[in-house]
């Protein structure tokens, strides 16, 4: 007769090791986050947010970012990522149904609830790899020379503890919708409402902080201690929901079983009422004063320095830019002539905060003679209206007149402010706001812009194709009449030593 | 092979996905109404609203071709183009019915040209059809439905960053290329269903149409 | 004995692998079983032969027709019958719903015969009593049948089955063979198998494939004379053994070139496949 022996198992079964615990999940989670971290989602998701990211960074801000903004700025890309995740969670999280497995996985050691919460633990890698992108894409803003600011942490969570959020959301949705097709439609609907149009907008204050990412930005940095966004707040509120995602999808899988999952709700669901409450408090009252302090009287908050004899005027996070700023006025100031030349000028920096962040609010023209406004924003086209705004102090003594000229100093004012330039005549194209150098046109300025009749521009552009040197030097010698009220365009032209104008012009044509 | 297409038109109305189908149509609808409760939003919302539920549309489209039956009934005389062909032919009055639906939702005043969006969503819809049909064709599969739907999510948001500005597909009611982006979508339209008809044919040599 | 179905320089790749290599056969009317390890191409024959993949190279014609035309494969398919390896189902059909549906693609129009042969391929495989429930409600082996009555459904002149016994109990297996042995009257029947029973109790022929080839073609009784003399017994294990196992008795049965003075005993078409697949092992490591 046949005997059959049924040896004892030499592998130590899974009870013996305890592997149903912590040691089973954890396991169970590092499968999970390997297989979730090679998904075409995934894998996908980065390889486009990752490109994206580096191709836009490299020319972000003109190379001069203000880094209170450069830390939202990480937060757009995780957007797309965190589709991509969700998308790979869900599906991880309904492999055992799709493949018929749950019976049969229904009979393994870990009950439903831990496998589901290792497919929560199997999202960590990639929102630590979120995390990573964003603190590098951070880092090499940082550490562009021309970089001012402070970031904050709290900006840079957002990013990551949104892929959390959206892991989360697509492991619970896959316990409650065993459909493949929950998490694509459910992905176009997030489309829809929190990324492409209809997020968040105008006002920050309220409803706006319940989306993941708010980002209101208008065209101008503010100094870090006038942004009043709560991100503290909102990072707390964003890992609050993470997290009450993560805990109902294990509650969800468990049957309601499990006292310490209730208590993880618990405690997430006062973490995203706190954070959800405290940062829709709006502005408070001293942010306000702050911002019309720093608007309407800024000399009282900024810190001067000196250079070449000038005073340059800025609040504390800009001031290493000075240099930058003397850079211009020096080279404005080597083509006029005296007393222009070496006049001291004061070169202020001027925001207007009071309408909140994502307002374009103009600055009004200086009146004061000899000062000249600098905006937050620098680099690219922020310098040839710096540029302008110098020429036109220089040259008529204060911004608010520069901004009335009309007759031929506009010549003198416009060579002035792109003369010194490598790319003169492809400057002023770009200062014009029609990107034009023929015609009449306006020409942006940090304040008020000027304005350039067609003649004017004839004779700018005349003045731009012959030699600098030769021009300066007739500048130089003709300054007092060239910079006299009056003067034609027709005048200024022949004093420079280029033709005029066809037909006599002036700005009230 | 009259008799056989009517005889096939109720067994093959089983086998449509018909939930994937009515998932996406209720999300299509959702958004449109979305547009239609909301407070004042601009005509761009409208035709986001509209190119994401054309979007779902396609996404539940991807799935008209899975067929889990696909190898029990892989020799059989009746052509595969006939088969898939009479899908199509049955899912297109509702979806036709669903898309009309959407579009009345969305507020008249802020409805962007109604053909010109109807063609984009032919364009997407077909766009899906095509690549289930090349999936089917390419790999033994039952169930391409899931990943084409994959790709068209994918290509919905890395297309508008990736086409070249001549090639722009996304633009709104105002700007001076929408006829021209138009005539793209046309063409696209155009190419998928060309692409959908070639692959559907059962190829007599691999790697020959 | 009339040539049913035949096939030469039958050739298909996927990638670097030749999953048919040059396969060239002939069919007649009866069961015709096929044999072979996984991966040897048995599967990917079958599927060119049902015209569900077409070939790289080569030719084959079935019960007269050419399936490298179109209208050809056609004909061929309006008389073939295809079980694939994994058949796939509507879960929410009942077995005579999806049956009636195959038969609709197979272009039986006239309902009411239509019907009729469906409800008499479903009795023929043992299911006429469960037709009105659905799939997902059935087991297993009931699913099996359904597959095989959408093969049978329309009378096809060559029924092709891959792998129609897996997962059967014993009784429902000696059922299927029954059935077969009564589909191959009259009918070219092509079967692959891994149960060598099957094959020695219902083929008239026997094919082995190995590697994306046939390496043998002839009768069960044939296959098995392959082992004349090869097979002994003994109470240790010999060296010239290519296979050996204790048996119940304690002693060893051999398969292999037996030593001087072996006591020979009968083999049986197991060992003849054996034999054939050594062989063509050895063939592989010689070229």
């Amino acid at each position: 007769m046949n005997t059959v022996v049924v040896e004892e198992s030499p592998v130590p079964s899974a009870a013996a090791k305890g592997t149903g615990g912590p040691r089973g999940v954890a396991a169970l989670a590092r499968f999970e986050a390997r297989r979730l971290l090679t998904s075409a989602p995934v894998v996908f998701s980065f390889a486009v947010y990752i490109l994206w990211t580096v191709w836009r960074t490299r020319s972000s801000w003109d190379g001069f970012p203000a880094l209170q903004d450069a830390d939202r700025a990480t937060q757009g890309g995780p957007l797309l990522v965190g589709l991509g995740v969700l998308l790979a969670a869900d599906f991880a999280a309904l492999r055992d149904r799709r493949r018929g497995t749950q019976e049969w996985f229904g009979t393994l050691v870990l009950p439903a609830g831990r496998r589901t919460a290792a497919h929560l633990l199997a999202l960590l890698p990639v929102v630590l790899l979120t995390a990573v992108c964003v603190a590098a894409q951070f880092t090499w803003e940082a550490l562009k020379p021309g970089a001012v600011g402070h970031g904050s942490p709290a900006e840079l969570l957002v990013g990551p503890l949104t892929v959390l959020l959206l892991g989360a959301a697509g492991v619970l949705l896959a316990r409650l919708a065993a459909s493949v097709w929950a998490a694509p439609l459910l992905g176009v609907l997030y489309l829809f409402f929190l990324v492409l149009g209809t997020g968040p907008s105008g006002d920050t204050g309220g409803t706006a902080w319940l989306y993941p990412v708010v980002s209101t930005s208008g065209n101008s940095p503010f100094p870090s201690d006038l942004l009043g966004r709560p991100a503290a707040w909102h990072a707390l509120y964003l890992a609050g929901v993470a997290l009450c995602l993560a805990f109902l999808a294990v509650l969800v899988a468990a049957r309601g079983r499990g006292v310490s999952a209730r208590a993880g709700l618990a405690v997430a669901l006062a973490m995203a009422l706190t954070g959800g409450v405290a940062q829709s408090r709006g502005d408070s009252a001293e942010l306000l004063a702050a911002r019309e302090r720093a608007s309407a009287a800024p000399e009282k908050e900024q810190r001067c320095v000196t250079r070449d004899g000038s005073t340059y005027c800025a609040f504390d996070e800009w001031v290493p830019r000075a240099d930058d700023w003397a850079g211009v006025v020096g080279r404005v100031r080597s083509l006029a002539g005296d007393p222009a030349r070496d006049r001291p000028l004061l070169v202020r920096q001027r925001i207007e905060a009071r309408y909140g962040l994502d307002s374009d609010s103009a600055i009004p023209a200086s009146t004061r003679r000899h000062q000249v406004t600098v905006g937050t924003a620098w680099g690219g086209n922020r310098v040839p209206e710096f540029s302008a705004a110098v020429a036109g102090v220089l040259v008529a003594g204060s911004e608010a007149a520069a901004a009335e000229l009309c007759d031929g100093r506009m010549v003198t004012v416009m060579w002035l402010a792109v003369g010194w330039e490598d790319d003169p005549m492809g400057t002023l194209r770009r200062v014009r706001l029609d990107d034009s150098v023929e015609g009449a046109a306006v020409v942006l300025a940090p304040t008020d812009p000027l304005s350039m009749t067609a003649g004017q521009t004839d004779v700018v552009r005349r003045l731009l194709e012959k030699d600098r040197d030769g021009v300066a030097a007739k500048a130089r010698a003709h300054w007092d009449e060239l910079t006299s009220p009056g003067v034609t365009t027709a005048r200024a032209a022949e004093l420079l030593g280029v033709p005029g104008p066809e037909k006599a012009d002036s700005c009230e044509e | 092979m009259r008799g056989v297409t009517r005889d096939l038109v109720r067994p093959v109305a089983r086998t449509v996905p018909w939930r994937a189908l009515g998932a996406a149509g209720g999300v299509g609808l959702l958004l449109a109404a979305a547009v239609r409760w909301a407070d004042g939003p601009p005509p761009s919302t409208a035709l986001l609203a509209l190119r994401c539920a054309a979007l779902t549309g396609g996404l539940g489209l991807a799935s008209l071709l899975d067929d889990p039956a696909r190898h029990t009934t892989a020799a059989v005389p009746v052509p595969r183009p006939v088969r898939q062909a009479l899908r199509a032919a049955l899912v297109a009055p509702p979806v036709a019915l669903w898309w009309a639906a959407v579009l009345l939702l969305v507020p008249a005043d802020l409805r962007p040209p109604a053909a010109d969006v109807t063609l984009e969503a032919a364009a997407v819809s077909l766009l899906a059809c095509a690549g289930a049909a090349v999936a089917l064709r390419l790999t033994e599969g039952t169930r391409p439905g899931r990943a084409v739907a994959g790709a068209l999510l994918a290509a919905a948001l890395t297309g508008p960053l990736l086409l070249p500005d001549r090639w722009t597909l996304l633009v709104q009611p105002a700007d001076p290329r929408w006829a021209a982006s138009h005539d793209r979508w046309a063409g696209l339209a155009v190419a998928t269903a060309v692409v959908w008809a070639l692959s559907a044919r059962e190829p007599l040599r691999r790697g020959r149409p | 004995m009339t040539i049913t179905v035949s096939a030469s320089g039958l050739s298909l790749h996927y990638g670097r692998t030749r999953a048919l290599d040059e396969v060239g056969l002939r069919l007649s009317p009866g069961v015709t079983g096929l044999l072979g390890p996984n991966g040897a191409g048995k599967t990917t024959l079958l599927r060119v032969l049902a015209t569900a993949v077409p070939a790289d190279r080569g030719a084959f014609t079935v019960l007269g027709h050419d399936p490298g035309t179109v209208r050809g494969r056609q004909e061929v398919r309006r008389r073939l019958g295809y079980l694939p390896q994994t058949p796939g189902f509507h879960p929410d059909f009942t077995a005579f719903a999806f049956v009636d549906y195959v038969a609709v693609l197979k272009e039986l129009t006239d309902r009411r015969a239509r019907h009729r042969e469906v409800r008499r391929v479903l009795e023929e495989v043992g299911l006429g009593d469960v037709r009105g429930r659905r799939i997902k409600k059935l087991s297993g082996g009931m699913r099996q049948r359904v597959a095989l009555a959408a093969a049978l459904v329309g009378d096809p002149g060559f029924l092709v089955l891959d792998e129609p016994t897996v997962g059967l109990d014993p009784e429902q297996r000696m059922r299927f063979r029954e059935l077969i042995a009564g589909a191959g009257e009259g009918r070219t029947v092509l079967l692959s198998t891994h149960q060598t029973e099957d094959v020695a109790m219902l083929c008239r022929r026997v094919l082995v494939m190995a590697a994306g080839s046939v390496r043998f073609d002839g009768t069960p009784a044939e296959l098995t004379a392959r082992a004349a003399g090869r097979v002994w017994r003994s109470d240790r294990r010999d060296a010239g053994a290519k296979a050996g196992w204790r048996t119940g008795t304690g002693e060893f049965r051999q398969v292999g070139d037996p030593p001087e003075g072996a006591e020979l005993v009968e083999p049986t078409l197991e060992d003849g496949y054996l034999l054939v697949l050594d062989g063509a092992v050895d063939a592989e490591v010689a070229a």
